[in-house]
C-alpha cells in the first residue's frame, strides 16, 4: 500500500514539477521582451501611446482620421477637457503608487469581453497596485446602448462588477425581459434599474465617456488609458502588466 | 437624446472618414472607394450601363479587408453586427436582393463568430423600377469590422448607371465567383435527406443529413432567429461521408424570434448549400463508425509505448489490488520448487495476461466491426459477467481459507504427472489471465490515449495496442522468469504461510463484497442478493469435506448455473442511486453545460461508475476533501456528476469527445475555459483547485470589493 501512495505521490510530484518549470520559464522569458517604447501624443497634450509593434499598440491605425470634431456638439468636451483626469480615473483619490485605468468597452464587441475579463483578473491579482475605472462606450446599436444603461444602473446599487460578469459572459442580447431577471437573480432592485437607465445621470456617464474617447480619437473598442498611455485594441496581460510598472515608475500624475 | 448624442459622436468621426474617399469614380462600373484603415469598399455592377431590354442588374457590394480584420455574417453569431445597407436615395430601384456567400468560423477565446476575412463581395441583385432607363446606386452601409478591435464602419457609397450595355468582364466575373459561394438553395444541392431535432428543453439541437455526394470537411452553421446562440457542433460522418450528423448546444434561446432551425451547411470552398430541415421527433441517431485514421509507423510505435506504459501503470492501481494476492500466493506456491519450473510458471501467467488481451482486442474488433461503440471497462456494467466473477472469486477465497483444495481430476493428474512437467501451468495461465480481467475497470494514465486509438483505428492498431497493454501488464510475472532468483529471496515457507493465506482470502471476500455492491448498483439488490446467496451455498458446497461428490457436485452445477441464468432477468428497471454524498451533484447534461457557463459559472464534471475504483479513490482523497470540496460549493460553481455504472450513450458521447473510452474522467468548464480543462485520471488538490481557477477567468472569487467609483 504505501510503496502504491510513494509511487502516486512521485508521479504527482513529477506533473507538477513540470507545470510549474513551464510557467517559470514562461515568467522569466516575460522579463526578456523588450520594454514598449512611447510617444508623446499632441492632443491632450502630456500624454503618449506606444509606438511601433503591433496594431493595436502602435499608432491609432486610423491616425488623422480622428480628433476633436466641432460636430460633437451634444458632448460635454470642453467640461471634460477641463477636468481630463477626474472624467478618465474617478473623483476619489488615488494611493500613492496606484496607477489608475481607464477601459473604454461596449458589451458586444468580441474584444472587449476578453479585454475585460484579461483588466479584471489583473486587478485582481495586483491589488492596491490598480484600479481599473469602466467605461461604457456603447458603438454596436441598440443593445449595447441598453446593456451599458443596465450596467451604470446597477453601479448605482453596488452591483457593477457582478452585472457586468454576466453580461459579457452570455450571448443574450440585452432586453428588458433579459435584465430583469439578471436583476432578481443578483438580487438588486429591478424598478429602481430602470429609473436609473434612463436618469440624467447614468446619461452623462456615457456622455462624458463618448466626450473621452472623442478627445483621445478612439475608433472603436476596447480602448485603455494606462496612467498617461492610451492604448487602442485588445492587449495581452504581460503587456499590461509591464506599461503598469512603467507608468508607476516612471509616474503618471503630471497629466493631471 | 443620448443615444442622438451618441449618433452624433459616431457619425463625427464617419463623416471626416468618407471625406477622404470623394474622387472621381475611374471606372464607371465601379463605385467611388471608401478607404480605412481596415477596409476598402465599393460598389461594383457587372455592366458598365443599364442595358435597353434590362429588367435586372448583377452588382456587388466589394469589401478588401485589411491583414486581420474580419467582418460578419448576417448570424454573426454570439456578439458581432452583421452589415447591413440602407438604399434609400437611390433611384429607378424598385429592389435590392443582398446575397451572403457562405461565411466561416472564427473562434477567439472561446466566442464563436460567423463572417469572413481577406475579400467578400455581397452579390447584388437589383430590380429596375422602369426597364432600360439609367439607374443610381445610393448605399447607407453600416457594419462592424474587428481585429483586435472592433470599429463600426458607417459610409455611403453611390453608383451611376447610365443607359448603355458593355459588360464588364472582369467585374463580371468576380461577381459571379463570389455568387457561386452563396449557398445553394433547393433541388440541386444533393441532399436527399434532411432531419433537425431541437430537444423539449431547447438545449441541445442534432442535425442529421443524406447527401448524394460524400462531404468532406464541413460545417454547419444553423440559424434559429436573432437572439438565440449556438456553440460548437460535434460534427460526425458516416457511410463513406454521405452521412453527416451534428449536434450543437443552445446557449441562449428567446422565444419571440424561434423560428424553425435553417441550416447553412459548408464543405470547403467548392460546396455551400442552405436547406430547411425537416423536425424529427427524435434526436437522429450519430453515425456508429468513426473514420477510421491510419498513423505512422512513429505514431504506431508511440501509442505501444504509451500503452505498455499504462499497462504498466495497471499493476499498482487500487482495482488490480485484489490479483496481487493472486500474484503473491502463486510465488509462495513456487517457494520450495525449481528454477525452471518457476520461470515456466510466470511465463504461463505472463501468456495468460496476454491472451486477455488478445481476446479482449479480438471481441473489439468484431464489435468495432459490428459498428458498436465499446466503452473500456463495459463489461463491469454486464450483471452477467458481474455475477461470474462473484461465483468465481467465492470459490477461489473459500480455497484461500482453507475451505478445500485445488485438485484435478486424478486420471488427469496422474497423466501430467508422468509427463513431468506443465505441473499446474494451466493454473499459473488462468491466474495471469485473471489479473488481466480484474484491471480492466481501471484505465490509468496512458491508457485512454491508447484505447482510444485502438477503437478508431485498424484491426491491427487494435493487436498492437492491446498486445502492448498485456505486454505491460505481464512485467511483474516476466521480471520474476527472467530473475527467478527474485522468488528465492522470498522468506522461506512456514507456517506464517497460513496466516498469508487467510489474509489473503478474507482480500478476496472483500472483493466479493464489493462486487455485490456493483451488482446492486447496475441490476438491483435482488440480483445482488441471488448472487451473493448462490456464490455462498456453492461456496459451502465446495467446503464441506463430508458431502459425498454425488451430492456435492449437481448442488455446485445447480447454483453456478442458477446464478448465471436468474441474475440477469432480476435487473430492475432504475435501481442505481449514487451513494450519499455530501456535495450536492447536478445531474449531468451536456448541452446545460454551455448554458451555465455562459452564465458566468463554473463546471466541474466528474463522470463516475459504481464499479470504478479510481474514482472512488479521487472522491475520497481530493473531490470531497478540503480545499477541493469548498471550492465545489463555491456559489457560481457546479458540480456536474454523470453516472456511467450503466451504459450511456450520452456519456460514452462525451467522452469519446476527449478521446477518451474509460473512465475517471474528470473536466473543468468555465468563462475562462469554455472547451473545457480536461484533468488526468488520478486528481490532485492542486491541479483541480488550478483548473477551476483558471477556468474562473474573472473575479467571481472576490465580488463585491471590487465595485468601484470613477
Amino acid at each position: 500500500m504505501t510503496g502504491i501512495t510513494r509511487r502516486r505521490i512521485i508521479a504527482v510530484g513529477g506533473v507538477v514539477a513540470i507545470g510549474a518549470g513551464y510557467s517559470f520559464a514562461r515568467k522569466f522569458a516575460g522579463h526578456f521582451t523588450p520594454p514598449p517604447e512611447f510617444e508623446p501624443i499632441s492632443d491632450p497634450a502630456g500624454f503618449r501611446r506606444v509606438s511601433g509593434g503591433s496594431s493595436s499598440l502602435g499608432a491609432n491605425p486610423f491616425a488623422g482620421l480622428d480628433g476633436t470634431s466641432e460636430e460633437s456638439s451634444g458632448l460635454p468636451v470642453t467640461e471634460v477637457r477641463d477636468s481630463i483626469c477626474t472624467a478618465l480615473y474617478g473623483e476619489e483619490p488615488l494611493a500613492p503608487g496606484t496607477v489608475p485605468v481607464a477601459s473604454f468597452s461596449d458589451f458586444y464587441c468580441p474584444y472587449c469581453r476578453v479585454q475585460t475579463k484579461e483588466l479584471a483578473r489583473l486587478e485582481d491579482r495586483m491589488g492596491d497596485k490598480i484600479r481599473v475605472a469602466w467605461h461604457e462606450l456603447p458603438l454596436l446599436g441598440e443593445a449595447s446602448l441598453l446593456a451599458s444603461r443596465a450596467a451604470l444602473a446597477a453601479k448605482r446599487q453596488g452591483a457593477y462588477v457582478r452585472f457586468q460578469e454576466r453580461l459579457i459572459s452570455t450571448p443574450f442580447r440585452a432586453n428588458p425581459g433579459y435584465l430583469k431577471a439578471l436583476s432578481e437573480e443578483i438580487g438588486i432592485s429591478y424598478s429602481r434599474l430602470t429609473a436609473d437607465m434612463s436618469s440624467d445621470d447614468v446619461g452623462h456617464d456615457i456622455q462624458v465617456s463618448a466626450a473621452l474617447a472623442d478627445i483621445f480619437g478612439f475608433v472603436g473598442t476596447p480602448a485603455l488609458v494606462i496612467g498617461r498611455t492610451v492604448i487602442q485594441g485588445q492587449v495581452g496581460a504581460a503587456t499590461l502588466k509591464r506599461i503598469i510598472e512603467l507608468e508607476r515608475a516612471d509616474g503618471w500624475s503630471q497629466v493631471c | 437624446m443620448v443615444t442622438g448624442m451618441l449618433k452624433t459622436f459616431r457619425s463625427a468621426i464617419i463623416v471626416v472618414v468618407t471625406a477622404v474617399g470623394l474622387a472621381p469614380a475611374a471606372q464607371a462600373a465601379s463605385s467611388e472607394k471608401f478607404d480605412s484603415p481596415a477596409l476598402t469598399a465599393r460598389l461594383i455592377a457587372a455592366q458598365d450601363g443599364v442595358p435597353q431590354s434590362g429588367r435586372t442588374l448583377s452588382a456587388g457590394l466589394d469589401l478588401q479587408l485589411g491583414d486581420g480584420w474580419k467582418t460578419y455574417w448576417r448570424s454573426p453569431g454570439e456578439v458581432g453586427i452583421p452589415p447591413s445597407v440602407d438604399w434609400t436615395g437611390s433611384k429607378n430601384v424598385s429592389e435590392v436582393e443582398f446575397l451572403w456567400p457562405a461565411p466561416e468560423r472564427f473562434t477567439a477565446f472561446g466566442i464563436e463568430n460567423f463572417g469572413y476575412h481577406g475579400e467578400v463581395v455581397f452579390p447584388l441583385r437589383i430590380e429596375l423600377a422602369r426597364q432600360g432607363e439609367a439607374a443610381r446606386l445610393q448605399a447607407k452601409v453600416s457594419l462592424l469590422v474587428c481585429s483586435d478591435i472592433c470599429v463600426p464602419q458607417d459610409f455611403d457609397l453611390s453608383l451611376d448607371l447610365p443607359a448603355g450595355n458593355e459588360i464588364d468582364q472582369p467585374t463580371a466575373d468576380r461577381i459571379a465567383g463570389f455568387l457561386a459561394r452563396v449557398p445553394a438553395k433547393g433541388d440541386g444541392i444533393g441532399i436527399e435527406q434532411a432531419l433537425v431535432h431541437l430537444d423539449d428543453k431547447t438545449s441541445a439541437l442534432t442535425v442529421s443529413l443524406r447527401s448524394a455526394t460524400p462531404f468532406k470537411d464541413p460545417d454547419v452553421f444553423p440559424e434559429l432567429g436573432a437572439g438565440n446562440a449556438l456553440g460548437k457542433p460535434e460534427i460526425r460522418l458516416g457511410d463513406g461521408g454521405r452521412r453527416f450528423w451534428a449536434t450543437l448546444p443552445v446557449l441562449s434561446t428567446d422565444d419571440t424570434t424561434l423560428h424553425n432551425p435553417v441550416l447553412t451547411v459548408t464543405d470547403g470552398p467548392d460546396r455551400a448549400f442552405t436547406i430547411t430541415p425537416n423536425r424529427a421527433a427524435e434526436a437522429p441517431a450519430p453515425p456508429f463508425s468513426i473514420t477510421a485514421v491510419s498513423p505512422g509507423i512513429e505514431t504506431l510505435i508511440w501509442i505501444a509505448l504509451v500503452a505498455f506504459l499504462g499497462g504498466l501503470i495497471l499493476n499498482v492501481m487500487p482495482c488490480v489490488l485484489p490479483v496481487l494476492s493472486i500474484k503473491l500466493s502463486t510465488v509462495i506456491k513456487h517457494g520450495e520448487q525449481d528454477r525452471r519450473t518457476v520461470r515456466a510458471g510466470f511465463l504461463a501467467a505472463a501468456g495468460g495476461a496476454l491472451t486477455f488481451m488478445w481476446g479482449l482486442a479480438l471481441i473489439l474488433f468484431l464489435l468495432q466491426r459490428a459498428g458498436v461503440v465499446v466503452g473500456w471497462g463495459l463489461q463491469f456494467q454486464n450483471p452477467l459477467f458481474l455475477s461470474a466473477m462473484v461465483l468465481l472469486l467465492s470459490v477461489f477465497s473459500a480455497n484461500m481459507l482453507g475451505g478445500f483444495e485445488f485438485s484435478l481430476p486424478s486420471g488427469l493428474q496422474t497423466r501430467l504427472a508422468n509427463a513431468g512437467r506443465g505441473h499446474g501451468h494451466a493454473a499459473d495461465f488462468l491466474t495471469g489471465m485473471f489479473g488481466a480481467v480484474m484491471a480492466t475497470p481501471c484505465s490509468a494514465p496512458f491508457l485512454g490515449t491508447a484505447i482510444a486509438f485502438a477503437l478508431a483505428g485498424r484491426g491491427i492498431d487494435i493487436f498492437i495496442v492491446f498486445t502492448s497493454l498485456g505486454i505491460g501488464l505481464a512485467v511483474p510475472y516476466l521480471l520474476v522468469a527472467a530473475v527467478p532468483g527474485a522468488v528465492a529471496l522470498l522468506p522461506k515457507p512456514g507456517r506464517w504461510m497460513g496466516a498469508l493465506k487467510i489474509a489473503l482470502g478474507i482480500f478476496l471476500v472483500a472483493t466479493v463484497a464489493w462486487l455485490l455492491w456493483v451488482l446492486a448498483g447496475v441490476a438491483g439488490s435482488a440480483a445482488a442478493v441471488t448472487a451473493g446467496g448462490l456464490s455462498l451455498i456453492l461456496a459451502v458446497a465446495l467446503s464441506v469435506r463430508r458431502l459425498p461428490p454425488l451430492a456435492r457436485w449437481p448442488i455446485v452445477a445447480t447454483c453456478a448455473g442458477l446464478a448465471l441464468i436468474t441474475v440477469p432477468r432480476l435487473i430492475e428497471p432504475e435501481a442505481t442511486e449514487l451513494a450519499a454524498s455530501s456535495l450536492h451533484w447536478e445531474t449531468f447534461d451536456r448541452a446545460e453545460i454551455a448554458r451555465r457557463v455562459s452564465r458566468g459559472e463554473v463546471v466541474f464534471v466528474d463522470v463516475t461508475a459504481d464499479w470504478c475504483l479510481t474514482c472512488k479513490a479521487n472522491k475520497a482523497l481530493v473531490i470531497e476533501r478540503d480545499p477541493v470540496l469548498t471550492a465545489l460549493r463555491a456559489e457560481g460553481t457546479v458540480p456536474m456528476q454523470a453516472d456511467w455504472t450503466r451504459p450511456d450513450e450520452s456519456i460514452s458521447r462525451y467522452l469519446e469527445s476527449f478521446e477518451r473510452y474509460g473512465i475517471p474522467f474528470n473536466a473543468v468548464y468555465g468563462p475562462g475555459a469554455p472547451d473545457g480543462i480536461v484533468l488526468s485520471e488520478i486528481l490532485s488538490s492542486d491541479a483541480v483547485i488550478d483548473a477551476l481557477r483558471s477556468a474562473t477567468g474573472n473575479r467571481t472569487t472576490t465580488t463585491g470589493l471590487l465595485d468601484q467609483d470613477w
